[in-house]
């Protein structure tokens, strides 16, 4: 395969993450946007193509809605495509932007991901259900959380993990979150208010959960010659992959998601890397769930199958050890707005190579992260390298 | 297979489900005070957007445009005119109406955009193209800050 062009992320905007905001889908749209654009240091006239994500429109409550958000997003009268891989829309979207620029047909493209789910009433959980098989699943009055209840338990069995080693995970992102402006459930907490926390669904507890949220990113990608023009610190996307596995849960490997390895393999080939642990400066995992970022860390190949808990304990994982996982503070502290979080994950990685993320820097000039989101029913990889 | 013969579903092996979710939407930042206009002063607004010099109707926080914030708020005189119409003879269900509902796009002078509405006071065959129209807001104290606050548009006097 040959990439004709290289694609760099030139700019990038971000609104406040919360249960409810006053804004309508399209106002929250706009705000990421247009701060997007600012950073970049151009005007909507400059884009040249849109690609927008959202997951489903049964969360936002409005059918066709990248139509709908379509003013927000900047998409008009421009060549403008939504793309949907459920909650692994966020890391799609740069990536359907990557190869609008890549391919040479374009220069400018501006990506956007929201999501409101604050609309759905009384709890975002009863559109969750209508995403279960009609006749094999729903009839049992099926909830979402029993999925990841029971693919957390596998996981935990299969290798021996207590949930103190998960809780670990909660108990920095939310204290990483700390530091970030648009956090929505930023807390210094213990393992033990994890493990006292309310359970959901054995074995997942109030505390291992991420939140509703209202919420939207976007990025600005541009085409090699323009962006050096644009910046003086270009991050450039360097590989992408993703993956989908069987539409059966019950076919899949609860304790592995190896469609996130193969997603991870195509995107390290793509940027050479060979050893994703030492290669790999910082990275933003997909974390809805506590332990889910375990499990992607070891998909990812970012850890040995069922180590991904020790690193945690021995502090690797620490926006100050050798191998920082979600110093943004991830979906688990900054908050849950589906596609909006994963394209916040790209945002972060992009402020952590420019050293612009503040008090949330991680130290030792990173050069090479990571974003990796997750999604569809279960059973999808999504992820981008990005270089300084 | 096709079941194309069967004409009542409940003869075949099946789980009846529904796909309804409740929502409640925030009319957002421009609506919020759009609406506040309709309810407690019976006065349209529109934004105006300087850099491109249109004047969106109803109002947004934001020119589709350039993405400029929209701060200047303009009056807008609720006397519109249909620019096109049509007679509505069936409800969303199929059932047909006791009496033919009049649906109008209407116009507003100087603004860019307009309403989608009922037209009221006025026979089918009444109705022209270019007629101009003004609104039949609820009584006051029954207003909610809804587009339904306009009851429908009839003929200017
Ligand atoms: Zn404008």
């Amino acid at each position: 395969m040959i990439i004709k062009r290289k694609v760099a992320v030139v700019g990038a905007g971000l609104t406040l993450f919360r249960r409810r905001m006053q804004e309508t889908s399209r106002e929250l749209a706009w705000e990421a946007t247009k701060m997007a654009l600012e950073t970049a240091g151009i005007e909507l006239k400059d884009v040249e193509c849109v690609v927008m994500g959202s997951a489903p429109d049964a969360f936002d409550g409005i059918h066709m809605k990248g139509e709908n958000l379509a003013d927000g997003c900047g998409g008009w009268r421009k060549p403008y495509t939504r793309v949907f891989v459920g909650g692994g829309t966020g890391v799609f979207v740069p990536i359907a932007a990557w190869w609008h620029v890549a391919s040479g047909h374009f220069d400018i493209c501006l990506a956007v991901a929201e999501e409101k789910m604050s609309p759905c009433h009384p709890h975002p959980q009863w559109a969750f259900h209508t995403i279960f098989d009609p006749i094999l699943s729903r009839p049992l009055g099926v909830n979402l959380i029993w999925i990841f209840a029971l693919e957390m338990h596998r996981y935990m069995y299969k290798y021996g993990i207590k949930k103190e080693d998960i809780a670990l995970v909660s108990v920095k992102n939310k204290a990483n979150a700390l530091d970030h402006p648009c956090a929505q459930l930023a807390a210094k907490i213990t393992v033990e208010d994890v493990l006292n926390s309310e359970v959901l669904v054995w074995p997942v507890q109030r505390l291992d959960i991420s939140p509703i949220t209202d919420g939207a990113a976007a990025i600005v990608l541009a085409s090699e010659d323009v962006a050096k023009k644009l910046t003086d610190s270009p991050v450039w996307i360097e590989g992408v992959g993703w993956c989908l596995d069987s539409r059966y849960w019950t076919n899949r490997d609860l304790a592995y998601p190896k469609y996130v390895e193969y997603a991870a393999r195509m995107a390290y080939k793509m940027a050479g890397i060979h050893n994703p642990p030492k290669e790999i400066d910082v990275a933003e995992v997909y974390d809805p769930f506590d332990y889910k970022e375990l499990h992607h860390m070891e998909g990812l190949l970012l850890a040995r199958k069922g180590e991904a808990p020790k690193l945690t304990k021995e502090g690797v994982t620490q926006r100050d050890g050798d191998l920082p996982i979600n110093p943004s503070g991830g979906l688990l502290g900054v908050g849950n707005p589906i596609a909006a979080a994963g394209l916040m994950k790209v945002c972060e990685i992009f402020w952590q190579l420019r050293g612009e993320a503040g008090k949330r820097q991680v130290p030792g000039d990173p050069r090479t992260g990571l974003a990796q989101a997750w999604g569809d029913l279960m059973q999808i990889g999504t992820v981008i390298v990005m270089r300084a | 297979m096709s079941l194309e013969k069967i004409r009542d579903p409940e003869r075949m092996r099946r789980w009846p489900g529904h796909m309804e979710t409740d929502y409640v939407y925030t009319v957002g930042l421009a609506g919020e005070r759009f609406f506040r206009e309709i309810k407690d002063n019976g006065k349209f607004y529109g934004t105006r957007c300087e850099k491109c010099g249109i004047t969106y109707f109803p109002a947004r926080t934001f020119c589709e445009r350039c993405l400029s914030e929209l701060k200047e708020w303009v009056e807008v005189s609720p006397r519109g005119y249909v620019e096109m119409y049509t007679i509505a003879y069936m409800d969303l269900e199929g059932n047909k109406l006791e009496k033919p509902e009049i649906w109008a796009f209407i116009r507003f002078e100087g603004v860019f955009g307009g309403l989608v509405h009922k037209l009221g006071e006025v026979k089918p065959e009444e109705v022209k193209i270019g007629m101009v129209v003004e609104p039949v807001l609820k009584p006051k104290e029954q207003r909610e800050g809804s587009i339904t606050d306009i009851l429908y548009f009839k003929p200017a006097k």
